[in-house]
């Protein structure tokens, strides 16, 4: 297929009078790993509903693998598989039985449906769990078996909000592998994450959200060299005076203050001398400075400068 | 105050202020916890009124009566009934007597709970031997199979009673007269020796006039069935009240379905159904039918228990199938148009809870529909129970067919048709 995956055009989202999406337009194409990055709220929950037809748009349009998602709805969504945000399974069946289950929503049936899920379960490693109920699973069994629901019918394109979310480490890593492999392995994905890390090593591009609308599209590295410049996290134990801030912003931009003026964030090119700079005035104003955080550029940057804050603020 | 108790206490409110905001926020679930003990209070006493208050002076218990005899001791009898408090006697229809026909009629549409006929020749029976059985005083109770035994019982102990005084002080002359006889006392002794005769034999002359039938005067009281329903029979109590049981058991499929589908929601695996390549109505039938299934095994079984252990007559099958049908219909259309309208499982819990047990009482599953006042009769033609119920009745106690039962099971389905109507228009799958 040479066509996107999946192109959206001018599309929108109201509820009552407030608009969740306003007029966004992107394509992910064959083979990408495409992160959508953004605060609470910033309409990608929404985007993920409207893309996979669990909320009606209010406006545009959605083409997946050509099919408009509107008039093709059904054959388009035999290509798109799911892993909600939640764990979207019935707790008190086992996993094979939610496997089976979804299973046959896309049509497997017999031996194959068998296979699949045999399949699935060695994927996401639940083998020796299938016949266990789902919901006395841990917390990175149930993230793992929501993604094995989401595989069962070998989708083109896979969609994944907040995969890894309230997961330990090593169930994190291991869900993190898989995704990676299915990638490798040809499948589309369409990632939503909080973390920012996850996103700079998986994704090969990223469409930064906020307020309902894409502020930035383009490769980590891109949006790194376009938007990343350094940036300083400064805490203070008083409430920032006129003389310091005018001192600060000798050496670098003030991006964003707090209310109470104890937390500053200062983005500057040259993060080396401005650190040597802001040390130097810790240690004659020891009294003042709480703590010195140096960030150098990163996808974490790019998100302190266009949208104001780290995502986990 | 300690500052380890003063934290506590601090915890515990913010506790307490961030449930009653969760509470608040949930104002229609918050409504339904006051509203539903209204309701049922409300309901109950308005439906139960009939029972505690049946046969007072306010609420006198209507009966009609055809007086087919017109002879002094019938006359007697309705006088005596007249005078009963909590009685009103139904005598004429349109400015003449009551006819049998009328009378059957009123008592078969529910209109009077009983009719008394007075059979023909009553008050010369009455005078005759009582060992001449094949000239007995004959006196008929038309009631509904469907009412109530237990309510009729006291009515009609009521008017035997009453029956049997009259009756007897109407016989006593006659019999005295043949007491004396039988004691070789005759009427043309002197006037003075009567007193002393008296003493010696009134003992025996009264064993003799009042115990000839074991104290009572020879009536026979006969229970009969309105025209048009099967004759011979009259159901047992538990006849009568496995359908307005099992009626209501139906009914509470609607807390079981409307939670799961919140459920569904909650657990996210409906976000995944609707993402997956399935239409509504195929999502829809999927869902309900396992439930409507659960409301026919039900019913089922209800009627099952009813025939293994107490032996009860089910009437025509394809009929009483066909009202199931649609009962269990109406109740899962009910369900969905729960699911469909509560946002949480408090709201959900309350509605279908506040649902099941005020259309039971407004349906006439607790208290029958004939002993409610007139507004709340009229009330319980607007819930599917008392159609169910119609239906059942008809089927299992008046014996009647398919045919008849054509209207019930029309309205039950006109019922499902607006739940699921409803439902679907309001239904959120988003």
């Amino acid at each position: 297929m040479s066509g996107p995956i999946i192109r959206v055009e001018d599309l929108r989202k109201k509820y009552g009078s407030s608009e969740a999406v306003r007029g966004i337009s992107f394509q992910v194409h064959p083979g990408d790993f495409f992160g959508l990055l953004g605060p609470n709220g910033a309409g990608k929950t929404t985007i993920i509903g409207t893309l996979t037809g669990w909320i009606a748009p209010t406006g545009g349009r959605i083409e997946i693998l050509g099919m408009d998602l509107s008039s093709r709805s059904k054959e388009a969504k035999k290509k798109m598989g799911l892993v909600p945000q939640g764990f979207a399974f019935y707790p008190t069946l086992t996993a094979r039985e939610n496997l089976g289950f979804f299973g046959k929503l896309y049509g497997l049936k017999g031996r194959h449906l068998e296979e699949r899920v045999t399949y699935v379960l060695g994927i996401v490693s639940l083998e020796d769990r299938a016949d266990q109920a789902a919901g006395t699973f841990s917390n990175g069994m149930k993230r793992r078996l929501n993604i094995a629901i989401g595989l069962l019918h070998e989708p083109a394109l896979l969609i994944l909000d907040e995969p890894t979310d309230g997961v330990d480490l090593q169930s994190r890593n291991k869900i993190l592998e898989t995704i990676k492999r299915l990638n490798l392995d040809g499948v589309t994905i369409l990632y939503t994450t909080h973390y920012i890390e996850e996103a700079e090593d998986l994704c090969n591009r990223v469409a930064i959200l906020d307020l309902g609308k894409i502020i930035a599209l383009d490769t980590p590295r891109g949006l790194t060299q376009s938007f990343g410049k350094g940036i300083i996290q400064i805490e203070l134990n008083a409430a920032m005076d006129e003389s310091l801030l005018r001192q600060m912003e000798t050496i670098g931009s003030v991006l964003w203050m707090d209310e109470k003026k104890r937390r500053v964030h200062l983005e500057t090119d040259q993060t080396a001398s401005a650190l040597s700079q802001l040390l130097e005035w810790k240690e004659k104003r020891k009294a003042i400075f709480k703590s010195l955080d140096m960030m150098e550029p990163s996808l974490k940057t790019v998100l302190i400068r266009l949208i104001g804050r780290s995502l986990r603020d | 105050m300690g500052s380890n108790q003063g934290e506590l206490l601090h915890q515990v409110l913010a506790i307490v202020i961030k449930e009653l905001k969760i509470l608040m926020r949930d104002w229609q679930a918050l409504a339904l916890l006051f509203a539903m003990p209204a309701f049922f209070i409300l309901v109950m006493s308005f439906a139960l009124e009939g029972v505690f208050e049946s046969g007072s002076r306010d609420r006198p218990i209507e009966i009609m009566v055809v007086n087919r005899d017109g002879g002094g001791v019938s006359q007697g009898v309705i006088s005596d009934l007249k005078r009963m408090e909590g009685v009103t006697l139904i005598e004429f229809a349109d400015g003449a007597p009551l006819s049998l026909e009328k009378a059957e009629n009123a008592v078969g549409k529910g209109q009077v709970a009983l009719a008394l006929v007075i059979q023909e020749g009553f008050s010369d029976k009455i005078l005759l031997p009582p060992k001449d059985t094949r000239q007995k005083a004959k006196i008929a109770f038309i009631h509904d199979p469907t009412t109530n035994i237990r309510l009729l019982a006291g009515v009609k102990g009521t008017i035997q009673g009453i029956v049997h005084r009259r009756a007897l002080i109407a016989a006593i002359p006659q019999r005295l007269k043949r007491a004396l006889r039988t004691e070789g006392i005759q009427s043309s002794y002197p006037v003075g020796s009567w007193s002393q005769i008296l003493d010696e034999n009134i003992d025996g002359l009264l064993a003799q006039a009042t115990g000839e039938d074991g104290g009572q005067a020879s009536v026979e009281f006969l229970n009969l069935s309105p025209g048009g329903a099967a004759a011979g029979r009259f159901p047992t109590a538990t006849e009568q009240s496995i359908p307005g049981y099992t009626i209501f058991g139906v009914f509470f499929i609607v807390l079981t379905l409307a939670s799961s589908f919140i459920q569904e929601k909650k657990d996210g695996a409906f976000q995944r159904i609707m993402a997956a390549p399935l239409t509504k109505p195929a999502f829809m039938v999927g869902k309900l039918l396992p439930y409507y299934l659960v409301n026919l095994f039900q019913i089922a079984l209800m009627f099952a228990v009813g025939v293994i252990f107490f032996h009860i007559q089910l009437g025509n099958l394809s009929a009483l199938v066909v009202v199931s049908l649609a009962l269990a219909l109406a109740a899962n259309g009910l369900g969905l148009l729960v699911a469909a309208l509560g946002k949480t499982e408090a709201q959900v819990g309350g509605w279908s809870v506040l649902l099941a047990i005020i259309l039971a009482a407004l349906g006439g599953m607790m208290v029958p529909s004939y002993i409610m006042p007139g507004a709340m009769k009229t009330l319980s033609l607007f819930t599917p129970h008392a159609w169910a119920l119609a239906g059942y009745h008809d089927v299992m106690m008046r014996g009647l067919g398919l045919r008849e039962v054509l209207l019930e099971t029309g309205v039950l389905l006109g019922f499902a048709g607006v739940f699921f109507i409803v439902a679907f228009w309001r239904f959120r799958f988003h």
